[in-house]
């Protein structure tokens, strides 16, 4: 690629900095003495202190965490097995509805997606909370995983499974050495998002919490009225260094894999 | 395929811990063997250290929820699934829930607290004889105005908000019933008119406000009075309050030709699981020391008549928020209009509004 050009440069740092400008400010304020988010009294860890005294609030970032990383454990599962089965699907015809019945989850607003789900669930007298939560996550999460997977599968060659299958493999190994290495970038990507889609969740999960159950979307939302203080700056900056601390390990921990097949690499 | 194994153990394992810490946590803070209550109200509404307090007396573990409006809690609620003991919505939402039959009759015999209450404040048109709620917190609406940005003026009337010089000065908050009842109290009418050529009145009157509205926002309105980005605003004693609380320089009243008066009341719904619970808490809230340890907290105005001996004379004393008997007479509770009357409203209000980007 050619250099950028000094124009570019400057467009690319604007961009930049409106884009990240709003989670320093909060940070910044993180810090504030004051207890208002208008002036900048002076330096204090108080809110920090807060946040980890708060124990209501630190269950809810528990549960959070929880539903993200179990809704999206388990919708990587069904839907990397769903992608699987749409790629196999002999008939042209059912392949291209399933996928488009697929994509019709994908593209419906949440909001429906929500309403439904607390109809069906107190239709069939499921309790709101946990499991509630957790279920319609997974639900919204399987096409996600789904996207994800299928350029992986649709982009690897058939004759790899003919030369399995006549190197003598069964059909698990084709399946357990062929296939899901292949597509582990994939699976990785989709578990991500489908992640990343778990935890900023509001719509969905606005419908079908109750009982105690909250997660940290909800409870942001509902302070919102009286005022949010500012141990919630507190607590979206330490998120905020969790999750670079997280996204800049992946990267050392890829780097060191160097160039090992099928981690993330450049393809071309 | 062992990455992924070994992910997917690692995810397995690091929930596990959080769920056991979850586990631990919502244990310790609730060893109790007197059952749960959960109890669902608005965000930033009790102070928490009476949670604690009332579990300790009780033995009774509170799972505490919020929301943030009247309608999404009554949906929670209305849908079932869930089984909250204790909600606290306003007083138009509670004559809606007991027209939906979504309430419980509350057993006075086991909230004898009830005493405390200034009788002012019980048997409403909203709930006669107080057979499903108990008051919580009251208020008003009224006009918050920062005086160091204005040239004296005061805001006896609700016509001084028509005043030329305060020009792209005033915020209006962003809510059909305050506005539509402002100008209707403004011409001297009934916050609850459902006389079409008085609401007709008051929304022309309003759009000659026009030139003096800024903006028309919500929760905003206490960021902007702070940073003196405007100088008045139409909005709730309960709001008017967090500002000065800040910035000391902001002054609220309720013009004299009347305003609403507001309720927010704990209500004990159908689908309640733990009755006796929700009484206790109720009961316990009502406690004098309880009820004024809240209000130093939540800054709202408590209908308590003991808590109010206990608290701060300098805040009680203040009209502004606790409004002497003379001028509670001119205030108006809002009345359950019926959905038809609530839609002229919002289409008036939305005339208003289009009127207002010409």
């Amino acid at each position: 690629m050619a250099k950028l050009s000094k124009l570019a440069k400057i467009y690319l740092v604007l961009v930049f900095a409106i884009l990240y400008a709003p989670i320093f400010y909060l940070i910044f304020y993180s810090f504030n003495s004051g207890g208002t988010m208008s002036s900048f009294e002076g330096f204090t860890w108080e809110h920090y202190g807060a946040v980890f005294n708060d124990t209501r609030l630190l269950i809810i970032l528990m549960n959070t965490v929880i539903i993200a990383l179990l809704s999206s454990l388990i919708s990587t599962a069904v839907g990397v097995l769903g992608a699987i089965g749409i790629v196999f699907l002999r008939n042209r015809k059912t392949r291209k509805t399933v996928l488009s019945l697929n994509t019709i989850l994908i593209v419906s607003p949440d909001v429906i997606i929500g309403a439904s789900f607390l109809i069906l669930f107190t239709m069939i007298g499921v309790k709101l909370g946990f499991a509630s939560v957790l279920i319609s996550h997974i639900a919204f999460s399987i096409p996600i995983v789904v996207i994800m997977v299928l350029p992986k599968l649709q982009e690897m060659s058939s004759s790899l499974i003919d030369a399995a299958t006549d190197l003598g493999a069964s059909k698990r190994d084709i399946l357990t050495r062929v296939i899901i290495p292949y597509i582990k970038p994939g699976i990785f990507a989709g578990f991500f998002l489908a992640l990343t889609y778990s935890l900023d969740d509001f719509a969905v999960t606005f419908f079908v919490t109750g009982n105690g159950f909250s997660t940290l979307s909800i409870e942001i939302y509902s302070m919102a009225r009286a005022g949010i203080t500012l141990t919630i700056n507190a607590l979206s900056a330490l998120i905020f260094v969790v999750t670079l601390g997280l996204v800049l390990g992946y990267y050392f921990f890829n780097q060191r894999a160097g160039q090992s097949p099928g981690t993330g690499g450049a393809k071309t | 395929m062992k990455e992924i194994i070994r992910a997917t153990i690692a995810i397995v394992i690091v929930s596990a811990i959080l769920l056991y810490t979850v586990n631990v946590l919502e244990k310790s803070s609730a060893i109790f063997g007197g059952g749960t209550i959960s109890v669902y109200n608005w965000g930033e509404y009790i102070d928490p250290e009476l949670i604690d307090q009332f579990e300790e007396e009780t033995n009774i573990s509170v799972v505490y929820e919020t929301f943030d409006s009247n309608e999404s809690m009554m949906t929670k609620i209305e849908q079932g699934g869930t089984t909250y003991d204790v909600a606290v919505p306003s007083e138009y939402a509670i004559e809606k829930m007991k027209e939906n039959n979504l309430l419980q009759p509350i057993d006075h015999d086991l909230i004898p607290n009830l005493q405390n209450i200034d009788p002012y404040f019980l048997d409403l048109p909203f709930d006669p004889g107080n057979e499903y709620s108990v008051p919580y917190f009251w208020g008003t609406v009224g006009i918050a105005f920062n005086p160091t940005l204005l040239e004296g003026q005061t805001f006896e009337s609700w016509d001084d908000l028509w005043d030329p010089t305060l020009q792209q000065e005033v915020i209006l908050v962003d809510s059909a019933r305050e506005v539509i009842g402002m100008g209707l109290n403004s011409l001297g009418y009934s916050l609850n008119s459902t006389d079409m050529d008085e609401l007709r009145e008051a929304t022309d009157k309003l759009k000659t406000l026009g030139p003096n509205v800024k903006a028309i926002i919500g929760d905003e309105i206490v960021e902007m009075m702070r940073r003196e980005e405007a100088a008045v605003a139409l909005t709730w004693s309960g709001q008017a309050a967090d500002m000065m609380w800040i910035n000391e320089d902001i002054d609220y009243s309720v013009p004299e030709e009347g305003s609403n008066l507001w309720f927010d009341n704990m209500i004990i719904p159908k689908t309640a699981d733990n009755v006796e619970g929700a009484h206790a808490f109720i009961n316990f809230m009502l406690d004098p020391e309880v009820a004024a340890q809240n209000a130093d907290y939540v800054g709202y105005s408590t209908p308590n008549e003991q808590a109010i001996t206990l608290m701060d004379p300098e805040v009680t004393r203040d009209e502004r928020f606790y409004p002497p008997e003379e001028l509670r007479e001119r205030l108006e509770v809002y009345e359950n209009l019926g959905l038809e009357m609530l839609g002229t409203y919002n289409e008036l209000f939305l005339e208003f509004k289009m009127d207002m980007e010409n």
